[in-house]
C-alpha cells in the first residue's frame, strides 16, 4: 500500500507528517483515550468501592447460605436474594422472549404498514414509562386483594410478569434493529430461490440476527435484574426461598430489593452485607455479559468476514 | 411501438405495455419487449433508467418494495407473471436471480447449494448431494471447491462466490436465470469466468442479464435491449445492435457519447 501511493506520489516526503497533522493525530488519540478512561472508570470505581466496603463479608458462604441473625441479614449470606433473582429473570423472560421477538419480527416483516407503525410507536412508548408506574400498575392489575385482576398477593409471578412486561419492549426494539441490520441483499437471495417468508425468517434472518437479539435479551434481563420500585409494589421481599409463586407466602427474594433494604437499615454490619451483595450482583451482570458473547462466537462458525 | 425480436426463436418471457411505479416515480414507461428461449439477452442502458427495475419486474422481487405498482402484462410462457392465481414463490423457482454483489448465506458453501431444494422439502440426502455437485459442476466452480464444501463460503474469493450464488440458482432447476449485473463487482479474470459460464448455460436455459458494461453485452448476449429513462429504445441481435443500429439515442450510448 504504502509503496504503490509512493510510486503514485514521488515527491511526498517518505516520513515527517506536517504540524497540522501531527497536531490532528495527538488530539484525536487523546480523545480516544479519554474516551475509554471516561467508559472504564465507573466499572472499576464500581467494582473497587463495592470491594472495599463489603469484603468483611465476601466468603463463598455469602452465596451459598440464607441470610440469619437479627435484625435478619445480619449473619447468613444472599442465596435467597440470588434464588429469587434467578427466579424472577425466569418468569420475566419466559412472557417477554417469546412475545418481544415475536412482535420483533412482525415489525421488522410488516413494518411498512400502518398497524405495524402504530404497533412500534406504542411500543417505544411503554420503553419511556418510567418503572414505578410499572410498578403500581402491576400491583393493581396482579397483586391486590380487592377489586378487578389476578389476586396474586404480593408474589414472584406477580412482579416476573411485571417485569416481564417491563422486557418486552426492550426485546421488541432490539430484535427488530438486529433484523435490520442483517443485509437486504441476503434476504433477496433467498427470496428470489422462492423461500417463502416464513423460510427466509428461519433460515436466514434470525440465525444472523441471532447474536443481536441474545444482546437485546440480556439487556432486558439486566434491567430487570436492577429494578426494584416494581418489587416494592409487587412482591416486596423475603429472606427465604418460597414454595409457591403465588398468595400470601410467595415473595421471592431479590438481591436489589436486598441491597436496597439493607443499606437502609441503621446497621454497619448490614451496610457491609449490602455492599458485598452489590459485588455479586455486578459479578452476576459481567458473567452473563461475557456468557452472551461467548454463545455467540459460537455461532459465527460461516459468518461473513468483517 | 412494437419490438420484435425474431420470430423464429420462441418467446419464453415478454411484456405488453409494461410499465413500474415506486410511489409516484414511473420507472417504466410502456415496455414492450420479448426475451428469447435459450438465448442470452442484454439489457444496457445508463444507471437509473430501468434495468434493474425490469429484471426485478419478472420475478416479482419487486413485490417487497412498498409503493411498487405495475401495469400491462408480463408473461413466462404466455401465462400472467402478475395473475390472480400465481403464486410468486413458486414463480421464483421458476426464474432464478444472480444479483450484482455475491450475496451468500451464512453457511457451509454445500448447504449454499442445497438451500434451494431444502425450501422445495428435498430431504434424500444422495439426491441433494448429487444436485449440489451437478450444480457446482455447471457453475465451474466444483474443482475449486470440491474437498471443502463444508467450508464457509465467505472463505471463497469474490468470484468464486458470485459462481456459488449461480449453482445455488441453477440447484432447483430454473427455466430463466436473472442476472443483474453479475461482474461489476468482480476483477477481469472473474469476469471472463462468468461469461464463458454463461456461453455453457445457454444451452439449457433463458438468460437475461443487465451490464453496465457494453463490450460485455457485445462479448456475451445474442440479443441485446437499449433502455433509457425508463422507455425500451430499440432492441435486436446484438451485432445488429452494435453496428447498425435504428434509433440514434442507441448509437449515441454505444458510442460513448452519453452514459
Ligand atoms: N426501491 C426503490 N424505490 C424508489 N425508487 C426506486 C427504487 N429502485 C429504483 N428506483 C428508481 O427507479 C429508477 C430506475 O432504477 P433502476 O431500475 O434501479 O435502474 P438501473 O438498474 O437501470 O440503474 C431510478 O430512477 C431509481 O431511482
Ligand atoms: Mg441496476
Amino acid at each position: 500500500m504504502q509503496g504503490r501511493w509512493a510510486v503514485a506520489e514521488p515527491q511526498r516526503p517518505a516520513k515527517g507528517l506536517t504540524l497540522y497533522r501531527r497536531i490532528r493525530n495527538f488530539v484525536l488519540g487523546s480523545l480516544t483515550g479519554i474516551a475509554f478512561l471516561v467508559a472504564v472508570t465507573p466499572l472499576l470505581a464500581i467494582i473497587y468501592v463495592a470491594y472495599d466496603r463489603g469484603k468483611e463479608a465476601l466468603s463463598l458462604s455469602f452465596v451459598t447460605t440464607m441470610p440469619s441473625g437479627f435484625p435478619v441479614g445480619i449473619e447468613g449470606g444472599v442465596l435467597n436474594g440470588i434464588a429469587g433473582s434467578v427466579i424472577l429473570i425466569v418468569l420475566a423472560s419466559l412472557l417477554s422472549v417469546p412475545v418481544g421477538v415475536w412482535a420483533g419480527l412482525y415489525l421488522w416483516d410488516q413494518g411498512h404498514t400502518r398497524l405495524a407503525g402504530a404497533t412500534r410507536l406504542l411500543s417505544d412508548l411503554l420503553l419511556g414509562v418510567p418503572s414505578v408506574i410499572w410498578g403500581v400498575v402491576g400491583y393493581y392489575v396482579f397483586s391486590t386483594n380487592t377489586g378487578f385482576g389476578f389476586h396474586w398477593g404480593f408474589s414472584g409471578l406477580a412482579a416476573g410478569l411485571t417485569l416481564g412486561f417491563i422486557m418486552i419492549p426492550i426485546v421488541t426494539r432490539v430484535t427488530e434493529q438486529a433484523l435490520r441490520d442483517v443485509p437486504r441483499s441476503y434476504i433477496e437471495g433467498a427470496l428470489a430461490l422462492g423461500a417463502t417468508r416464513f423460510q427466509v425468517m428461519r433460515d436466514l434472518a434470525i440465525p444472523a440476527a441471532i447474536t443481536g437479539i441474545g444482546t437485546g435479551i440480556l439487556l432486558g434481563v439486566l434491567n430487570v435484574l436492577g429494578q426494584t420500585a416494581p418489587l416494592v409494589f409487587t412482591n416486596y421481599y423475603n429472606t427465604g426461598i418460597p414454595h409457591s409463586l403465588v398468595g400470601s407466602n410467595g415473595s421471592v427474594g431479590d438481591l436489589a430489593m436486598q441491597i436496597f433494604i439493607y443499606i437502609h437499615e441503621p446497621s454497619k454490619a448490614l451496610h457491609v452485607k449490602a455492599m458485598a451483595a452489590a459485588l455479586v450482583l455486578t459479578v452476576i451482570v459481567l458473567l452473563l455479559d461475557m456468557g452472551i458473547r461467548l454463545l455467540s462466537w459460537g455461532s459465527r462458525r460461516y459468518a461473513r468476514k468483517a | 411501438m412494437e419490438q420484435s425480436v425474431s420470430e423464429a426463436v420462441a418467446r419464453k418471457i415478454e411484456v405488453r405495455e409494461f410499465s413500474a411505479f415506486y410511489g409516484k416515480t414511473q420507472a417504466l414507461k410502456s415496455v414492450n419487449f420479448a426475451i428469447p428461449e435459450k438465448r442470452i439477452t442484454a439489457m444496457i442502458g445508463p444507471s437509473g433508467c430501468g434495468k434493474s427495475t425490469f429484471l426485478r419486474s419478472l420475478n416479482r422481487m419487486n413485490d417487497f418494495i412498498p409503493g411498487f405498482r405495475m401495469e400491462g402484462a408480463a408473461l413466462l410462457d404466455g401465462e400472467e407473471i402478475y395473475g390472480p392465481g400465481v403464486n410468486p414463490v413458486l414463480l421464483r423457482q421458476r426464474i432464478g436471480m444472480v444479483f450484482q454483489k455475491p450475496n451468500p448465506f451464512q453457511m457451509s458453501i454445500y448447504e449454499n447449494v442445497a438451500y434451494g431444494l431444502r425450501i422445495q422439502g428435498v430431504k434424500a440426502h444422495s439426491l441433494v448431494s448429487d444436485i449440489v455437485e451437478k450444480s457446482l459442476r455447471a457453475a465451474a466452480l466444483w474443482d475449486e471447491v470440491k474437498d471443502r464444501l463444508k467450508g464457509s463460503a465467505f472463505s471463497l474469493s469474490g468470484g468464486q462466490q458470485q459462481r456459488l450464488c449461480i449453482a445455488r440458482a441453477l440447484a432447483v432447476e430454473p427455466e430463466v436465470i436473472l442476472l443483474d449485473e453479475p461482474a461489476s463487482a468482480l476483477d477481469p479474470i472473474s469476469t471472463a469466468r462468468i461469461e464463458e459460464l454463461m456461453q455453457d448455460l445457454k444451452d439449457r436455459y433463458t438468460i437475461a442479464i443487465v451490464t453496465h458494461n457494453m463490450q460485455q453485452a457485445a462479448r456475451v448476449s445474442d440479443y441485446t435491449a437499449f433502455f433509457l429513462d425508463g422507455a425500451l429504445v430499440e432492441v435486436g441481435e446484438t451485432t445488429r445492435i452494435f453496428t447498425n443500429p435504428d434509433d440514434s439515442r442507441t448509437e449515441d450510448y454505444i458510442t460513448g457519447r452519453f452514459g
